[in-house]
């Protein structure tokens, strides 16, 4: 009896303790503070995993960050193909070309500037109607190697390139350059360009902008038997340029005129012999300080030097041989910036099903790029996804996919994190 | 899935603001091995062609200008003008053909001669997004334009924006395509 009468007290108490608990007011927690609308963050200087992908749908070009698979920001170009021209000071320079009623209407071609930490355009500069408008992530904007002119090439079909004065934000005149094309920084007051006959037009420029010496060289290259790409990579003062054939053809900027190495071969008499090719929209990249050079390779016919790779030929520049071959993995797809990827954390072998069922497609590997800082990323994407494959530059180890949200992949640039030539 | 992948894949190519790329997504997410059949299944479709003079069985790929296999398509980078409102020789309603361009050489597989083919671009209108083709045979850096397929050929008074690609025939090949 004693210990029944216990257990209802017991039994009252907790009912008690309990109901104090359930229905006992909450604790006062302040209110969250009011925000402030119309905020826009600021542009924190890039790291050297940092890259700019230009997306040849949305005419843009999207900041991606490789490390933390962040998209930092972007900017939107015109018509054409979006590529930035990245001064020392921090500065990004876009090349645009404009209509007044979207497809038609007034052309406009502006140089559209934008200030160190701010993705808001600062300012542009109108250049003459002409800009040459191609499938080329490179080669159509170059700067001089004092980061006071930018030279755009231009196509009418007649051939010229617009000089703008960076320092003065101003249109310094048009040089006009007959059959020769596309344009290369090569020096303070130096461009290169391509000839249709194989030489090389050497452009050079005074205080104002204005040429003061055009020299033709002499024919390097027959375009007829072996033409050299446009898809060329510098390092130092000197330019690589593949041909379709394979051969490297090494252009040195340093002197008075250019001049031309023996070209050397990257893939051997067997190689060649099993078709292997260089290929892609951006089929070479460089890693300066190493001096590591990096090549999309594929087998395949006479006519696909566009191509894409499957695998990542590596090569030192002192020995001009081959170190390495990393064999590269679809980029992936994505739609609408969602990557179609799936079952990687499903058992083996349905874990490489993804990557199975991208193998049957030709959504392959179309541009390469490498960063130049001390532990250096190989970029790989392709022109049909906005998804890049990522891979340890020195080991060759692929690391992870990494999402653009661009719809395309055309063109990567990697100015950040060592030398930018 | 295919209809889904379709799909997509011409949604992507709606979409485009540069001749090509979104075309090649197209046929490469409609899937590798797809491909080569689609031309045929598309010339049965369209039931019995009477071959045009001079011209291929208009049901075999080499002779349907729907087709990427068409032989006048041998060194073409871009969306057929024939699949998008025109033909293999006029340009889609409302655009307006380049009057510069570069040229190739064909071989028509029916009278065994080789063409000049003159590839005029239709400009004006946003790029079609259907029937991408890039053969390439023959092409050369934009250095080098009158074989340049990676120019885009729209330029002076017809504009800058890329729709479509024609092939028209300027003659026999009198000597060999240098």
């Amino acid at each position: 009896m004693r210990h029944t009468c216990g257990a209802r007290i017991i039994g009252l108490l907790a009912i008690v303790v309990c109901a104090s608990v359930l229905f006992a007011p909450a604790p006062a927690r302040a209110d969250l503070a009011a925000e402030p609308i119309g905020r826009v963050e600021p542009l924190s200087a890039p790291g050297p995993h940092s890259v700019w992908v230009s997306d040849g749908v949305n005419e843009r070009i999207a900041l991606v960050d490789l490390d933390t698979d962040d998209m930092r920001g972007m900017v939107d170009g015109g018509w054409g193909i979006t590529a930035g021209v990245f001064t020392a000071d921090g500065r990004i320079w876009i090349p645009e070309t404009h209509y007044s009623r979207g497809s038609r209407g007034q052309r406009s071609d502006v140089v559209t500037s934008y200030g160190p930490g701010s993705l808001t355009p600062e300012g542009e500069v109108p250049i003459p109607a002409k800009r040459a408008i191609n499938v080329l992530p490179v080669g159509n904007a170059a700067l001089s190697d004092d980061d006071r002119f930018l030279a755009i090439f231009n196509m009418t079909p007649a051939t010229s390139l617009s000089i703008v004065d960076l320092e003065r934000r101003s249109f310094a005149g048009e040089i006009e350059t007959p059959g020769c094309s596309l344009v290369y920084g090569a020096g303070a007051r130096r461009f290169l360009m391509f000839c249709g006959d194989g030489a090389a037009l050497w452009v050079e420029l005074d205080d104002e902008g204005n040429a003061i010496r055009k020299i033709r060289s002499e024919r390097f290259f027959d375009p007829q038997v072996d033409p050299v790409m446009e898809k060329g990579v510098r390092r130092g003062t000197t330019w690589y340029f593949p041909s379709f054939e394979g051969l490297i053809h090494e252009v040195d900027v340093s002197g008075p005129v250019p001049t031309f190495s023996e070209p050397w071969s990257l893939v051997s008499d067997g190689e060649r012999a099993a078709e292997w090719r260089i290929g892609g929209r951006m089929p070479l990249a460089v890693h300066r300080s190493s001096g590591r050079l990096y090549a999309l390779m594929h087998q395949g016919g006479p006519h696909s030097h566009k191509d894409p790779g499957r695998e990542a030929w590596v090569y030192d520049l002192e020995r001009r041989e081959r170190v390495d071959t990393i064999e590269l993995r679809n980029p992936g797809l994505t739609y609408l910036g969602v990557s179609m990827e799936f079952g990687q954390g499903w058992l083996w072998p349905f874990s490489r099903l993804y990557d199975w069922a991208l193998s049957m497609t030709p959504l392959g590997v179309a541009s390469l790029a490498v960063t130049q800082d001390d532990e250096p990323l190989l970029v790989t994407g392709s022109e049909f996804s906005g998804s890049l494959a990522i891979y340890d530059a020195r080991s060759g180890q692929y690391l992870r996919r990494v999402i653009t949200g661009n719809m395309t992949n055309l063109g990567i640039q990697a100015p950040y994190g060592g030398a930018t030539r | 899935m295919d209809r889904w992948v379709t799909h997509v894949s011409r949604s992507l190519a709606r979409r485009t603001s540069r001749r090509g790329f979104l075309g090649r997504l197209g046929a490469a997410l409609v899937g590798g091995a797809a491909v080569p059949l689609l031309p045929v299944a598309r010339a049965q479709a369209a039931g019995a062609r009477e071959p045009a003079p001079g011209e291929p069985d208009p049901t075999s790929p080499a002779g349907d200008p729907n087709s990427c296999e068409y032989w006048r398509y041998c060194g073409i980078d871009g969306f057929l003008a024939s699949c998008c409102g025109g033909t293999h020789r006029s340009c889609p309603p409302g655009t307006e053909m380049s009057a510069v361009t570069w040229v190739g050489t064909c071989h028509n597989p029916e009278d065994g001669k080789d063409y000049v083919i003159s590839y005029n671009d239709c400009c004006g209108k946003s790029p079609c997004g259907k029937c991408f083709c890039n053969r390439n045979e023959d092409d050369k850096p934009i250095y080098y334009p009158s074989k340049s397929n990676d120019i885009n050929w729209c330029m002076g008074r017809a504009g800058v924006v890329y729709n479509s690609t024609t092939a028209i025939v300027l003659g026999v090949a009198t000597e060999p395509d240098r």
